[in-house]
């Protein structure tokens, strides 16, 4: 198969100019406000709660998923070739594997990576998966690396930046076990439903003609949105 | 792409599955929102289930910490100016020889409130403290500010029920004390304080 043929350019400068203005606005959502060095929002509730609150956790879990672009669009790049309903399972459950197991060991042990190198990678995974998409791995180097091995080890990439995000928010050690798994929780919740509403945007996507055709300069258009994300990070590292 | 195959249409869902699956998402997302997302983020709980989660306790102390930063915010900008002019005759005369007196302050915090007390004091000067909770337990915050530097942290805790120590001035400001009571019922602060320093009141 080839598919050599991508959309006009036009359709694709609005399309990244969409992802791009859409990048910004997450980046404005994620600023903080500061009052007697007290956070608002969820670190602020984090910071001054203590004790087992499962609701709480789950609800911040789900929160951090749905709101996570970095996260979502790499499980957008995860599922864009998968349909059958047993193979995104199968992936999904390589991805919350992975990244449930580096979130428990980084809380629980206090190892903390740089967030911006975590973020960084995280963004790089995206680049990844947007480049095997396309098939660039075959093109270059005559190998398709193994895409369920490639899930399981970016989750646990993106499980090492989750940790790195919850000790920032300075949780109490008292019921902090419980909470953990209510977040963890929260996090597959989260996972499932932003799944859910992907999944039923590329249903309908999948079904026209032009699909196929636009799957190269959506990809393309992915894989500009991790650099920008690596960029960010990378920037935020050398002022830091 | 290279490394995957083009689905066959008759694997893909049909029309109506599609549709149908929308029209569930969208009834789901609607009650996800008035049941869960409206009572942790705004404390509006139109149906209960927040309330019975514990979700709009945490949508209460959003719009609390969001008030009061706001607050803060306002406050802040109008009073920057003057500030920096009253601070510095008063540090200097707490420098050229302080002298060591000690008092005692007492504030009782409701449910949910904070409440802040300060020492205006000189780089490096001591202050021996020792407060205690009467009723409960309460967070807080041992920091400092001076004009142009909003917050310097010395301590932190939640869940307190009493603290004491030595603080020593980073630099020429005001330093001391934050406390929440984040409990159900009311609590009494008993500040004792002795040492170096020219001025302490509440100032939250």
């Amino acid at each position: 198969m080839s598919f050599r043929s991508i959309a006009p350019p036009g359709g694709v400068l609005r399309a990244a100019l969409l992802a791009a203005s859409l990048l910004l606005l997450c980046f404005a959502i994620g600023a903080e406000a500061w009052a007697h060095n007290v956070a608002e929002g969820d670190k602020g509730y984090i910071q001054e709660s203590s004790g087992i609150l499962f609701w709480p956790f789950v609800y911040l879990g789900a929160k951090h998923m749905v709101t996570g672009y970095d996260h979502l669009l790499f499980l957008f790049g995860v599922i864009f070739f998968l349909y059958r309903m047993k193979d995104i399972g199968l992936y999904v459950t390589l991805f919350a594997i992975g990244h449930s197991t580096t979130m428990l060991f980084g809380v629980l042990t206090g190892i903390s990576a740089n967030a911006y190198i975590i973020d960084a990678i995280i963004g790089l995974s995206v680049v990844y998966k947007a480049l095997d998409n396309l098939g660039a791995y075959q093109r270059w180097f005559g190998v398709q690396p193994n895409t369920k091995a490639a899930t399981l080890i970016f989750g646990f990439f993106h499980g090492f930046g989750l940790a790195t995000k919850i000790l920032e928010f300075e949780i109490a050690n008292e019921g902090l076990i419980p909470n953990l798994l209510a977040f963890n929780i929260g996090v597959e919740i989260g996972q499932l439903l932003a799944l859910g509403t992907i999944l039923i945007l590329m249903g309908f996507w999948r079904r026209t003609p032009s699909f196929m055709r636009h799957a190269f300069a959506v990809n393309t258009i992915l894989m500009t949105a991790g650099f920008v994300l690596v960029g960010y990070q990378l920037a935020g590292l050398a002022a830091a | 792409m290279f490394n995957s195959q083009r689905p066959r249409p008759e694997d893909l869902p049909t029309s109506s599955q599609l549709i149908r699956a929308t029209a569930l998402a969208a009834v789901a997302a609607g009650a996800i929102l008035v049941a869960v997302v409206l009572p942790s983020e705004y404390a509006i709980d139109p149906t209960g289930i927040g309330g019975a989660l514990g979700l709009t306790e945490m949508g209460e102390v959003k719009l609390q910490l969001a008030k009061e930063a706001a607050a803060d915010a306002a406050t802040g900008s109008a009073s920057a100016a003057p500030a920096a002019q009253v601070a510095s005759p008063t540090a200097t005369a707490a420098k050229a020889d302080a002298p060591q007196r000690s008092e005692t302050m007492k504030l009782t915090l409701a449910p949910g409130q904070g409440a802040e007390i300060k020492a205006t004091m000189a780089k490096g000067a001591r202050l021996n403290f020792n407060w205690s909770v009467e009723g409960g337990r309460v967070n807080f915050d041992t920091h400092a500010d001076a004009p142009g530097i909003a917050y310097h942290g010395y301590a932190k805790g939640k869940d307190t029920t009493g603290e004491s120590g030595e603080l020593v001035a980073a630099f020429d400001g005001k330093h001391g004390w934050f406390w929440r009571n984040r409990s159900s019922a009311p609590v009494t602060i008993t500040l004792r304080t002795d040492g170096a320093y020219s001025d302490i009141r509440r100032v939250v």
